[in-house]
This record gives structure tokens, sequence and C-alpha cells, in this order.
């Protein structure tokens, strides 16, 4: 086992970036406080949430449109993921939602409840009371400096300066002047001896002034200190005005300072109330958007490193389902999915390793078959196999080379179904098919028929082939050409015969014959006459009779020696041309020539070549009775990827009976009257003997027919 | 919303700027108009403090980078109502000066207008160059209470700094 490995499902990175989400929202939240130093930073704390919200929003939307794209393409684990992330959303939403709406309405309840009635009017009413209590102040004082007016208005411009003294003195004033109508400074007067310019009214106050004749107002000099300015008008020749200003006792000022400055506070707040919501309200749906989004991301993360194990199985199954099983998954996690997965791992490597040895059994079974096949194939006898319905499953090369039918074209179908097609086989085809039929063992036979190439005799052995549980599943069937086999033995019993003929018959032929001339020689003078003549008769008889037997003898020994002695080049046509003008003279007989342009040369021995077409002429001119058609043609054909050139000699004459057909090259065999029988043996050995071969043209229906075909010359030998 | 009107529609505004030469020191006059929003009203009715900075700058031009700036400084003033003596305090921030005005005309009139505002010697400048001034009045937003920040960077209504604006220096 592996050292096991502690990983947890959300990696480091995450993990910083929740910290700064939360940081961040501290921040946020500590800056709402107004005294708190992070207030200045608030907008940009503000700013920098909401950008992260912008960015876990995108995130979380890649992931979505990533997630919708493999579940269209149906790529492994994006349902399951799809699902799972469906339901963590829901669950995280849900109570999230709820918590959100009741925060909201419990913020703007409190809020509310800062604020009352009874609050905003006491507020009011203390700021009134400070408004009256000063302007009460400020009537007094106004009172007061209308009736000092009094004591100025006949003074003259250079009293002034003095009354002003005392009378602010009396007053109790802090500074006190007197301005022309224009707002030139007649006279001024202050407590403090360093104030040089006295304090001047402003443009409105001005245009008051002109207005009402009088103007009084409380003004803060400095940042605390309360004044209140009294202008009244001093009747004199020329309208004049006073000035005077009275301090606000401390006390006062700053109870009235107080005042304003809880009122002020209460009103700001009173109208930043629905802000202060707003506000509020924005920072918690952050807080609520930012912890959402960032718990959608993370929930994405590790649903997929949780999905990614089932995503490797369910793309390890389409692959061995599909064939490959050298699907290996990685191990990922050490829990019950990397259990799973190190079963699908040994499962694939089994079948994998239960796949390579079949496969390496099916190439040596295929190796064994293909070899049979080549062993098969290059067999000269013929094999056929039947299954149990005795229809075709395999034929070999030699069965096609003998048959001269692609068998392998019928696999499938009986040999009765080729008798339909191929008629001329329909002997041995039938023959073979009954035999298969019946036989239930091993059986063999000999079956003739007469092919294209003349008679052919076929040696078939068949075999009923069986299973395991003894059922008969087919047969096979092997076939041998033996036609030639059959013909080699003849011949050599034939030339066997004629050579002890020539050897045992000839040798007493000649004392017979001498013996018989003798006998005539030494009794014929000693007899009477009648006596005589039939001695003279019957030594006749015995010398021809023996001359008769050496000739006969004669044409065995031509028939038992080799007829191929000195082979040389023969252009064919010349030589049949040569034949042909032998018989030329002959009246009554036409000869038809037809020859093939181009060479046709063969290489044999021309005096064995030459007997042979004067054999078969000989027999032609004979079967037509010396009145008739004689055809003669030459051709180049290709057999067995071999050129032979063919002799093919017809003639209109009563034509060969069917019966004789089979044994008419036999010797001894003969239709004529006198004759020895052994013309056609001796052509037939000829041109065995040449490597050709002779059959009659049974397709032929009016007249005889030979067709010869001889080996011809290599053109690279000529 | 009042978002019907432009974005423009309670900014602020420069109206005339001056650079005279007097002596050896360039000085500087402008005029600027305060278009103050209903809500700004209703603040300051309420008794929150507004906030403007009248910035100037002095670039000097150059061909190849961006100006270069000479001066960076700012005059900032304080308005507040105060709703006991029914006045409005204007305070200059740079010299703790308090003005008292029993209307928010006559206060804004006092924001309104700088005069013989120092700029700078004539022999720190290049001859050969050519310089402007910026001048721009913005309102402080950062300065609102906390509350009604996000706000004032969403409602026109609270757009209230004028653009920066160009005057060349005649030498």
């Amino acid at each position: 086992m592996a050292p096991e490995k502690i990983k947890f499902p959300i990696n480091l990175s995450v993990l910083i970036l929740f910290g700064l989400i939360l940081l961040s929202l501290q921040l946020m939240s500590s800056a709402t406080q107004e005294s708190s130093q992070l207030s200045a930073m608030y907008s940009w704390l503000l700013l920098v949430n909401a950008l992260g919200s912008v960015v876990l929003l995108i995130l979380v939307g890649a992931n979505i449109y990533s997630l919708i794209q493999h579940t269209k393409r149906r790529e492994a684990g994006s349902r399951l993921t799809t699902r799972m992330v469906s339901l963590f959303v829901v669950l995280a939403l849900a109570p999230a939602v709820i918590v959100f709406y009741f925060s909201m309405q419990f913020l703007h309840q409190g809020i509310d409840s800062w604020f009352n009635v009874e609050i905003d009017r006491a507020m009011e009413d203390a700021l009134e009371l400070s408004q009256a209590s000063l302007d009460q102040r400020m009537r007094w004082h106004l009172k007061q400096t209308q009736q000092l007016t009094e004591k100025l208005e006949d003074s003259s411009e250079n009293l002034v300066t003095l009354e002003i003294e005392n009378l602010r003195e009396l007053s109790g004033a802090s500074e006190m002047t007197l301005f022309s109508r224009q707002g030139r400074i007649i006279a001024s007067s202050s407590i403090n001896p360093g104030d040089i310019l006295p304090s001047l009214p402003d443009e409105h106050i001005w245009l008051q002034l002109r207005q009402n004749g009088e103007f009084v107002a409380v003004a803060p000099i400095h940042e605390e200190e309360l004044m209140i300015r009294a202008i009244v008008t001093v009747k004199a020749l020329e309208p004049q005005y006073l000035q005077a200003l009275y301090p606000v006792p401390v006390r006062i000022a700053d109870l009235a300072d107080s005042v304003e400055f809880a009122f002020v506070r209460y009103q700001e707040m009173n109208y930043l109330r629905n802000s202060l919501k707003v506000s509020f309200s924005l920072a918690l749906s952050l807080v609520l958007l930012m912890s959402l989004l960032a718990a959608i991301w993370a929930a994405f993360i590790s649903i997929r490193n949780i999905i990614a194990p089932v995503k490797e199985l369910v793309k390890g199954t389409q692959a061995v389902a599909s064939g490959h099983y050298d699907q290996q998954l990685p191990v990922i996690a050490q829990d019950d999915l990397g259990f799973l997965v190190e079963s699908f791992n040994d499962m694939t490597h089994r079948i994998a390793v239960a796949r390579d040895e079949t496969r390496k059994a099916g190439v040596e079974v295929e190796n064994q078959r293909a070899y049979l096949e080549t062993i098969l194939a290059n067999l000269t006898a013929g094999v056929i196999s039947f299954d149990v319905f005795n229809k075709i499953r395999t034929a070999n090369q030699a069965a096609y080379r003998i048959f001269h039918i692609h068998v392998n074209q019928f696999i499938g179908r009986t040999l009765l179904e080729l008798v339909e097609n191929y008629s001329e086989l329909a002997e041995p085809l039938k023959s073979i098919q009954r035999l298969l039929e019946q036989a239930d063992d091993i059986w063999q036979q000999r079956i003739a028929f007469l092919g294209s190439n003349g008679r052919q005799e076929l040696l078939c052995r068949g075999t009923p082939l069986f299973s395991q549980e003894g059922l008969r599943v087919g047969a096979v069937v092997v076939f041998d050409d033996v036609t030639d086999l059959i013909q080699a033995q003849k011949n050599a019993a034939w030339s066997e015969v004629a050579r002890r003929l020539a050897h045992e018959i000839k040798n007493p032929l000649t004392p017979i014959q001498l013996s018989a001339e003798r006998l005539q020689h030494k009794l014929a003078y000693k007899l009477d006459p009648t006596d005589a003549d039939m001695l003279q008769r019957s030594t006749q008889t015995i010398v021809q009779q023996v001359l008769a037997m050496k000739e006969m003898v004669d044409d065995f020994s031509e028939y038992a020696k080799p007829s191929k002695k000195q082979t040389v080049d023969i252009d064919l046509p010349r030589l049949v041309q040569e034949v042909l003008a032998l018989y030329a003279l002959k009246s009554g007989v036409k000869f038809k020539a037809d020859y093939e342009t181009g060479l046709l040369m063969i290489n044999g021995d021309p005096v064995s070549i030459r007997q042979v077409l004067h054999n078969l002429i000989k027999n032609a001119l004979e079967a037509i009775d010396a009145h008739g058609l004689i055809e003669i043609s030459l051709h180049r054909v290709q057999k067995n990827n071999t050129d032979f050139i063919e002799i093919a000699l017809y003639d209109d004459g009563p034509g060969i009976k069917d019966e004789q057909i089979e044994e008419i090259f036999e010797p001894y065999v003969t239709t004529k009257a006198k004759g020895t029988g052994l013309g056609l043996a001796i052509v037939k050995k000829i041109i065995e003997e040449h490597g050709g071969a002779i059959w009659i043209d049974t397709s032929r229906k009016v007249g005889a027919g030979f067709i010869i075909q001889l080996p011809a010359c290599n053109s690279e030998q000529l | 919303m009042p978002l019907s009107g432009n974005a423009d529609e309670f900014a602020a505004q420069v109206k005339q700027v001056q650079i005279t030469l007097q002596g050896e020191s360039y000085i500087m006059s402008a005029e600027f108009v305060y278009q103050l929003s209903e809500k700004a009203k209703e603040a300051m009715k309420n008794g929150v403090p507004l906030f403007w900075d009248i910035q100037v700058k002095l670039l000097q031009h150059r061909e190849v980078f961006w100006d270069k700036t000479l001066i960076d400084t700012a005059i900032r003033y304080r308005i507040q109502y105060h709703a006991l003596l029914n006045m409005y305090r204007v305070r200059n921030e740079g010299d703790g000066e308090v003005y008292n005005f029993s209307t928010l005309s006559s206060a804004l009139g006092l924001m309104s207008a700088i005069h013989d505002f120092p700029l700078i010697e004539k022999n720190e400048l290049v001859p050969e160059k050519n310089y402007q001034c910026a001048v721009k009045v913005s309102f402080d937003r950062e300065a609102l209470p906390l509350p009604l920040r996000p706000i004032a960077y969403i409602d026109p209504q609270w757009y209230l700094s004028s653009d920066w604006t160009l005057w060349p220096l005649k030498k």
C-alpha cells in the first residue's frame, strides 16, 4: 500500500482567498463605525468588495457555463456534478436568504427605533428655548441701546467719542461704535484698547438697517464666543447709527452651543436615516453575496475534486466497453472511491491479460489453419469438405484443377446444385453425392467419366467427420485424377505384350515359312497334278499367313518401341502441308486447312508426328470412303499457364459410335474390316510421349473429330 | 430619481481666471459659480458640513511627455449651517478663518472668488517654455458622512465638482 496522504478537499490558495474575503468584509464592517480610522477608506473598501464580488461572480459564471457545456456534451460525471452543485446551492442559499431577510428586518426596525416623535419634539423645543433665550437677551440689549441713543442725540461730534466711552462702560457692551449714514466711523470705543478697527457690519446688515432703522442679531465672534450685535438709529441732525456689541455670557453660550450640537447631531442622524439603512443593507448584501459566491465557487472546486475519480471511472468503463482494456486509472485518494478505482484497474488488467491470451490462441489457431490450408492447396489430390447437410464447406486448388470448376464459389451449396451449372460433370458429381449420402464409414471408389479433355478416371475416398460427442458433422472427400496413371499402366502392359510377341512369335515364323517353301519345292513334282495343286495352295496360304503375322508382329514392335527418338523444332503448318500434299491427288476428297497466323512450332520427332498425321488422315479417308470433306485446323491455346498447339481434324463420315468412344484408342479396337487396330493406339502413344493429349471431340455431331494438343515451343527458345 | 438632468446640472463652474504679473510674481484671481442641488441643500440644512477644494495647478508644457506639474495646491472650504443662529458658516481650512453669513448665497459668494492668489515667482519660470494654469472646483464626497458616500457617487445630484479648466499664463 502506498503511504496515505491526507488531502484537503480545498487547497491552500482557496483558503487564502476566503481569508482575504473575510478580512475585507470585516474591514468594511469596521469602517461603518463613524469613529473608526477606516472610515476614510470606506468607499475604497466598498469598491474592493464589489470588485471581489464581480470577480467571484465571473468565476462562478465561468464554472456554470463550463458545466452546462459539459452536460450538453454528455461528458462523464457532468450530470452528477450538476446535481451536487444544485443541491449545494439550494442548501446554502435557503438559510442564507432567510437570515438575510430577517437581518434586514431587524436592521430597519433597529434604525427606526432610534428616532421617535417625542425626541424630535424635545430637540426642536430645546433649540427653540435656546433661541428664545437669546432672543430675549437680544431684545433687551436692543432696548438698552435705544435708550442709550437718547444721550447721544444732542451731543456734538467732538463730545461723542467721550460719550460713547461712557455709554459703553455703562451698558456693559464690549464695543460701541457710531457710524454715519454712509457707514463712516464717527466714534468707537472698545473694551479691548488694542482693537483699533471696530467690527464692521456687512452689506446685508446695512440693507436691513436702512429698511428697519434697527438691527439686532447674535453673531459668533470667534469659534465659541457669541456676541449680540445691536444697531439702532440715532436721531440727530443727520441720522447716525450706533452699534453696540454685547458679549453673551459664557455659560449661556456654552449651553446654547451644547443644545445646538445635540440638535444638529440628531437632525443629521434623522436625515441620514434612510441613507444609513441603504448603506447597511448594501454592506449586508455584499457580505451575503460574497460569502455565497465564494461558497458556491468552493463547492465547484471541491465537487470537482470529489467527482474526478468517478469521472475517470466512467471514462475507463467507456474505454473498456469499446474494447480498450489497457486503461489504467490514476488512484487519486485512498478512500472508498480510491478502492473502487483500484478494483477497476485490477479488473481491466485481468481482462487485458485474458484478452491477450485469447488473441494469442486465436493467432495460433489461425496460423495452424493457414498452414493446413497451404498444405491442402498444394496437394495434387482434390479435397472437398462437406457439412452435415452435405453442403460444400471448403475446397482446395486441386479440386479446380481436376474438375475445372471454381468449387470455392459454391460454398454452402450441394454438389447437385453444381450439376445444374456443369452438366458435363453430372456423372461424377452425382456419384459422389450419392456416396456421401449413403456411406457411414470410409469409402473408396473409382469414378470414370468423359470430361472436356476426354475420358477421365478419378479415385475418390470419402471419410465422414464426427464431433467429439459422436455426432456426424460432415464429411471430407479426397479425389485424385488417376487417368494418366491407369493409361501408363495399360501402355506398359501393351508394350510388354508387344515385346513378347515379337520375341516369341516372330522367331518361329521364318522356319515355318522356309519349311513350307521347302515342302512345295521337294514334293511338287512327285505328286499328281491334283495333289500338287492342293500342296501349292496350302503352302501359299502358310507363307501368306506367316507374312501377315510378321507384319502384325512388326506393327507391335513399332507400337512397343519409343517414338520420340530425335527431337527437333517442327513448323507444324509446314509439316501438315507436306503430308496433305501426298493425298492431294485423291479424287473425290476435299481438304480444308485453317492455320492461325503466327508461329505454330512444337518440339518433337518429325517422323513420329508425320506418322500421327498419316494415321489420322488414313482413318478419315477410310471413314468417308474416299468421298467427302476433311478439315484440319491449327490453333494456339493456353491451358494451366502453358501454351499448346491444338490440331483439330474433322471428317464428314459416319462418325464414331458412343460405346466405342471410351476405348477407341485401345489396341485392337477397330471399326474397320481390315487393319490391326493399332493405328489410333500408336497415335495416342506418340502424342502422350510428346507430352500432349488426344481425345475425340464429342461436341461435334457430324462425322468424327479428333483434337490433339501438343506443348508449343517456348518463344524464348525460338 | 432626478436622473433626467445631465450630470453637469449641479456642477460648479470656473467662470474666470486671471493671472497677472505684479512685480516679480504672478498672482491669480478667479471666479466660480456653485449650483447646489436640492439634495445638497437639504443635507446642509440638516447640519451636514460640505467641503470644497479649489484646486490650482501650474503646468509646464512638454512636447514628448505629459506636462510637468510645478505647483499643486488647493484652498479648502467648509460650509455648514448653524440652526441656533440660523446662519451659514464658511471656514477656510487652510488658515482657519471663519465667516458667518445669514444666507446661503452670500456664504457661497465668499467661496466664489479668490483674489490675488500668489502663484509663482517670475524667476522660477523658463522664458521659452509655455505654462498653463489648471483650475478646478471639486466637491469632496469622501468628507460626507459615511452613509451618504456611496449615494454621492451614484446620484447626479451630488456631482458638484467642476471639470479641470486650463488657463494660459501670459508672460
